[in-house]
């Protein structure tokens, strides 16, 4: 489904991914690990097309079309799906404004009648249950005034709207409590399909208990240096990523001088 | 140096004779005072960064002929006036006898009446700062007195239509006068629109004296069209715990001024002041407000969103003075400001004065792009550019559209604005 092939790329003239290779088939999850710095946050941010990074090199295909040559609001359409990090807050777009448009551009493209806001109101109440999400928030602003787990819930809950075909989950375990955690996994967990394929991005194995991987890379100073089953995340969180030959702390930038 | 610019005696010059002696003594009075006045030059310091657009050729001192037919674009449930060019049109206004609420044309009142009236027009401006209100007061030919009585509540929407024909060049020259009693209540949408392509000027003045308790909510919106050029003033005198509430939507011209001056003049007096403008090809818009906290306990809140796209110009100017004795003032001034363009220009100043020492006074005021992180969130759900800018930019002025009080304007500004968007953000 996904091809990286020597995917090199930089943000503001600084060199971040240095040469990535990772092939993803549909039905499958990977997880990719690695310290702050190494840059797995670019690679989402780059498979979701932010103008941002610059790619130098190398390819991406999603089942075999060339991914960089499209604009990231396509790249959604094809069904590219990142959820963010950092959640953005929206003030004076609702949720629900929101959601409804980004559900029909999708069917618009793929050739569907849009849903009306009573259709989409009921769709949208049933999902915000299944992510625990009070339906109240379809009214408020975008992401606005959420805490933390409220905007990760509403990041799957767009998953589970747009239904991609490749979700790439940016730390989405981060600054989860261990409630959240459960409710976040399940809705990830009910994203898993045999069309679908799924990137986990993360710094902690804790959420590779809830959501098995069927692989694991670790990325450093902007490459992949290893990869296996979900035994190397175990291996990972008893023995750090110090027996890789690599620190913590370590950065791209500075594992480049 | 060169002598600055005056006003073309050809201005001075008011057509119609059909209003009471009283009005037309005022109306000769004020004329007079009018030679040799100086025009504002961009060494104006309230007309700096909009002389340039200020166009007063001869052919525009002609008054726009009172005949023809008027259409609002306002399908509004409520009281309507019309007025066309000026004057008001009888046959296109609907409301009926109302118990304590008298509205009636400048043209149709006794001498008694314009004689009062004479006596209080341009009451509520402060003369100097609005130098072009004082044209209006020498050239209007006609104008709409309301007033309430004593707790008199009108219980619809009155709306006022003010448009301008543009066959040929000229001026018109709209006049507001309303007289709100103690605790009396009126909500008042004045839609200014134009029809024809020649270059006209429109120069009104609206005027409130709002009594203790009295309560007004007051609409303004300026939709005319690319050949008109507008300066508008307002002018707000409020007694003891009166309320007075505005919200002025405006879009892009030649020129585009108003001038809103809120006097507080009674304890416990109240407004709140809302303004929304919209500015794009090569089209100016300015704002000029002054709040003048007079009297201790008063209360103003004044919000202000400029967006301006393409080669346009926005200007914002809030003024607020807190006088000596006004103790326990609570001013709130807030102007932010979108640019949509490299090319577009925004000017923002507030200005404060406070003399009293117990005062709550706060006022912010910030230029900014659309957002990128923003942006590339929405995209990266599928939504098109387009669309994310538009969302983006209908964000920036949403709280205050839908503050705006009947559903039929927010309407009729949403489809506007809707117009606005489709030539400020083309398909990529």
């Amino acid at each position: 489904m996904l091809s990286i092939k020597n995917l090199h790329a930089s943000v503001e003239g600084k060199e971040i991914l240095k040469g990535i290779n990772l092939e993803i088939k549909a039905g499958e999850v990977h997880a990719i690990m690695g310290p702050n710095g190494s840059g797995k946050s670019t690679l989402s941010q780059v498979l979701a097309g932010n103008e941002a990074f610059e790619v130098t090199e190398g390819e991406i295909t999603l089942n075999g079309d060339n991914l960089l040559e499209l604009e990231t609001e396509e790249r959604a359409r094809e069904g590219i799906f990142l959820a963010f990090q950092y959640p953005v807050e929206i003030p004076g777009v609702s949720n629900l404004q929101f959601l409804r448009t980004a559900v029909n551009a999708m069917r618009q493209h793929k050739g569907q009648d849009e849903m009306n806001a009573a259709e989409f109101m009921k769709l949208a109440r049933e999902i915000s249950k299944q992510v625990d999400l009070d339906p109240a928030f379809l009214k408020r602003g975008v992401n606005e005034g959420f805490s933390g787990g409220e905007k990760k819930r509403n990041e799957i809950m767009q998953a589970l709207l747009l239904q991609p075909k490749l979700a790439i989950l940016d730390e989405t375990d981060s600054g989860l409590d261990i409630d959240a955690l459960k409710v976040v996994s399940d809705g990830v967990n009910a994203l898993r399909a045999e069309d679908r394929a799924i990137l986990m991005v993360t710094h902690y194995q804790r959420l590779l208990n809830h959501i098995v991987p069927d692989y694991v890379h670790v990325l450093a100073g902007g490459k992949i240096i290893k990869s296996g089953g979900r035994e190397l995340a175990l291996e990972l969180e008893e023995r750090g990523y110090g027996w890789l030959g690599i620190k913590d702390e370590e950065t791209a930038d500075s594992s480049a001088n | 140096m060169k002598p600055a610019p005056t006003l073309s005696t050809a201005f001075l010059h008011p057509a119609g004779q059909s209003l009471p002696e009283p009005l037309l003594a005022l109306r000769k009075q004020r004329g007079t005072a009018l030679v040799d006045m100086p025009l504002p030059t961009r060494k104006t310091e309230n007309w700096k960064y909009s002389s340039k657009y200020l166009k007063l050729t001869d052919d525009m001192a002609i008054s726009l002929p009172a005949e023809g037919k008027t259409g609002s674009s306002l399908a509004v449930p409520g009281y309507k006036v019309a007025f066309l060019n000026g004057v008001m049109m009888p046959e296109a206004c609907e409301y009926p006898d109302l118990d304590g609420i008298s509205i009636k044309s400048f043209g149709d009142l006794s001498d008694d009446e314009a004689s009062d009236l004479a006596d209080r027009l341009d009451s509520t401006l402060d003369n100097k700062a609005v130098q072009m209100a004082r044209l209006n007061s020498a050239r209007f030919e006609d104008g709409l007195l309301i007033r309430l009585k004593p707790d008199a509540v009108l219980d619809q929407p009155l709306f006022i239509v003010h448009e301008v024909t543009a066959e040929a060049s000229g001026s018109a020259f709209p006049r507001i006068f309303v007289d709100a009693g103690r605790h009396s209540q009126i909500t008042l949408v004045e839609e200014y629109i134009s029809s024809g392509s020649a270059q006209v000027m429109v120069n009104t003045v609206t005027e409130f004296n709002v009594a203790e308790g009295a309560n007004i909510t007051s609409v303004r919106l300026n939709m005319e069209g690319e050949n008109v050029q507008h300066i508008g003033s307002t002018g707000v005198l409020q007694q003891r715990s009166s309320r007075f509430e505005s919200h002025t939507v405006g879009f892009g011209g030649p020129l585009r001024r108003h001038d809103l001056q809120v006097r507080l003049e009674g304890e416990g007096a109240e407004c709140k002041l809302n303004g929304v403008v919209v500015t794009q090809g090569k089209q100016h818009y300015d704002n000029h407000t002054t709040i003048e906290h007079v009297a201790a306990h008063c209360n103003s809140e004044e919000t202000y969103r400029n967006i301006a796209a393409d080669q346009s110009h926005a200007v914002f100017n809030g003024r607020i003075h807190i006088h000596q004795d006004a103790q326990k003032s609570n001013a709130d001034m807030n102007n932010k400001n979108l640019l949509l363009s490299n090319g577009a220009e925004i000017d923002t100043k507030p200005e404060l004065e406070i003399y009293a020492d117990d005062v709550k006074c706060a006022h912010g005021a910030t230029i900014g792009q659309l957002d990128e992180i923003s942006l590339f969130y929405l995209v990266s759900r599928g939504i098109g550019r387009r669309e994310a800018n538009v969302l983006l930019t209908m964000a920036f002025i949403n709280e205050l559209v839908e503050q705006i009080p009947i559903e039929a304007v927010r309407e009729t500004v949403q489809g506007r604005l809707n117009h606005f968007f489709e030539q400020a953000f083309q398909e990529a």
